[in-house]
């Protein structure tokens, strides 16, 4: 998602229009404008689906009173000097908030692909600058929770536990 | 017990080798473009015909949002050299009475103003205020037959697209003449372009001389729709 993402911002920077800094080609996919548009809606749809499915089964397991962050995990970040239960407060922190993030990069997504037909959702940003602002912003968010997410998993468990999410 | 044909790890394994696509697409190189595009844009047409309200009218906007500054001017090839007395708009194809209208033939027909947002693929937006006559409006005019789904457009610089007449029908559909209240500049399409807010600005010719109406969807879609960008490119 992000590399064609980049290939459609490459286009018309949303920084500059034409005459602002341009992605270097090692970050993009699809080639040219319409390779990367190609990439990004079929993207687009596992990715949404992928989301809502995850919604429906966090809401009908009833796992979403416990699985994001609560009182008590700030209650943790506050009080406890445990630093296991603190790490762990963390985790479900990031965790959290990379959640929205993903519904508003979904929803922003939607406003720029059908800006007429969902003309409500560019209104609910301002203009079609501030829309475009939002959408790209999930890129640098993302890039962040996965920096922080692969910190803490170091914090945790060293290098063994991250190689072992991946090779082992 | 179900058996787990894909164990978690062995899945986050695989997916860690998506960061070769970083690799892939580094080259530059378009490769899978047109085969991902293929498996994908009927899906995605589908959707975008479903999305579209032939009758619901696009918000407008007032005038004192325009942004002059903000249409570029995006051209194929070279301005074209367009004589205004010498113009003719022919309609024809699928028609009972085929047209050859002057701009003081269209000029006659009820004038339209709207303030829409133009939306290109690249992906910068104008808010433009577009006068002109609704396309259905001389549409009607040329008597169409029944069974008509496909509009074609020529231009006077050799520029082609294919429209659904769906769109093509929307009552926001115009043929403009005017740009901002003043008269059409020539390199906005001058006399007369097509304006509509419910598509991609590339689907939106200038220049345009002819009007085909067809049963049969055309083997050349349009001019970027042949290098491979999407058809309907809807709104």
């Amino acid at each position: 998602m992000i590399t064609s993402g980049l290939q459609i911002y490459n286009a018309n920077p949303v920084f500059g229009g034409r005459a602002g800094w341009h992605f270097p080609p090692i970050f993009l996919l699809g080639g040219w404008l319409a390779g990367g548009r190609h990439w990004h809606f079929a993207a687009m749809t596992l990715f949404s689906v992928n989301l809502l499915l995850y919604g429906i089964y966090i809401l009908f397991t009833k796992r979403w009173k416990i699985r994001f962050f609560s009182a008590k995990d700030l209650d943790a970040l506050q009080k406890s000097n445990n630093v296991k239960r603190n790490n762990y407060a963390w985790h479900r922190l990031i965790y959290t908030i990379i959640i929205p993030v993903l519904i508003l990069s979904v929803f922003t997504g939607i406003g720029m692909y059908k800006p007429a037909q969902f003309a409500w959702i560019v209104s609910c940003f301002g203009d079609w600058q501030s829309l475009r602002i939002v959408h790209f912003l999930a890129v640098p968010t993302f890039i962040v929770f996965a920096i922080v997410h692969w910190r803490l998993a170091l914090k945790v468990g060293g290098s063994s536990l991250v190689d072992s999410m991946f090779f082992r | 017990m179900s058996k787990i044909l894909l164990p978690r790890r062995r899945f986050l394994e695989i997916s860690s080798l998506s960061s070769l696509g970083l690799i892939l697409g580094g080259c530059g190189a378009p490769w899978f473009e047109q085969e991902i595009f293929k498996a994908t844009e009927p899906f995605n047409q589908s959707i975008e015909s479903l999305l579209l309200n032939p009758s619901k009218l696009i918000a407008e906007f007032p005038t004192s949002s325009i942004e002059p500054e903000a249409l570029l001017v995006n051209t194929f090839n070279a301005t074209p050299k367009i004589d205004p007395n010498k113009f003719r708009l022919r309609v024809d194809g699928q028609v009972n009475r085929p047209l050859s209208l002057s701009i003081s033939d269209i000029q006659k027909i009820e004038p339209v103003r709207m303030t829409i947002r133009h939306v290109c693929v690249e992906g910068w937006s104008a808010i433009v205020s577009w006068g002109g006559v609704r396309l259905r409006d001389i549409i009607t005019l040329a008597l169409p037959k029944d069974g008509i789904n496909y509009v074609n457009f020529k231009s006077a610089d050799g520029y082609y697209e294919s429209w659904d007449i769906v769109s093509a029908l929307h009552p926001q559909t115009l043929l403009a003449y005017e740009k901002n209240n003043l008269p059409l500049p020539i390199d906005n399409g001058a006399p007369l372009r097509l304006a509509s807010p419910i598509k991609l600005g590339y689907k939106q010719s200038k220049w345009v001389t002819q009007i085909t109406l067809l049963k049969e969807k055309p083997k050349a879609l349009g001019y970027w729709e042949d290098q491979g960008y999407e058809w309907f490119a809807g709104l």
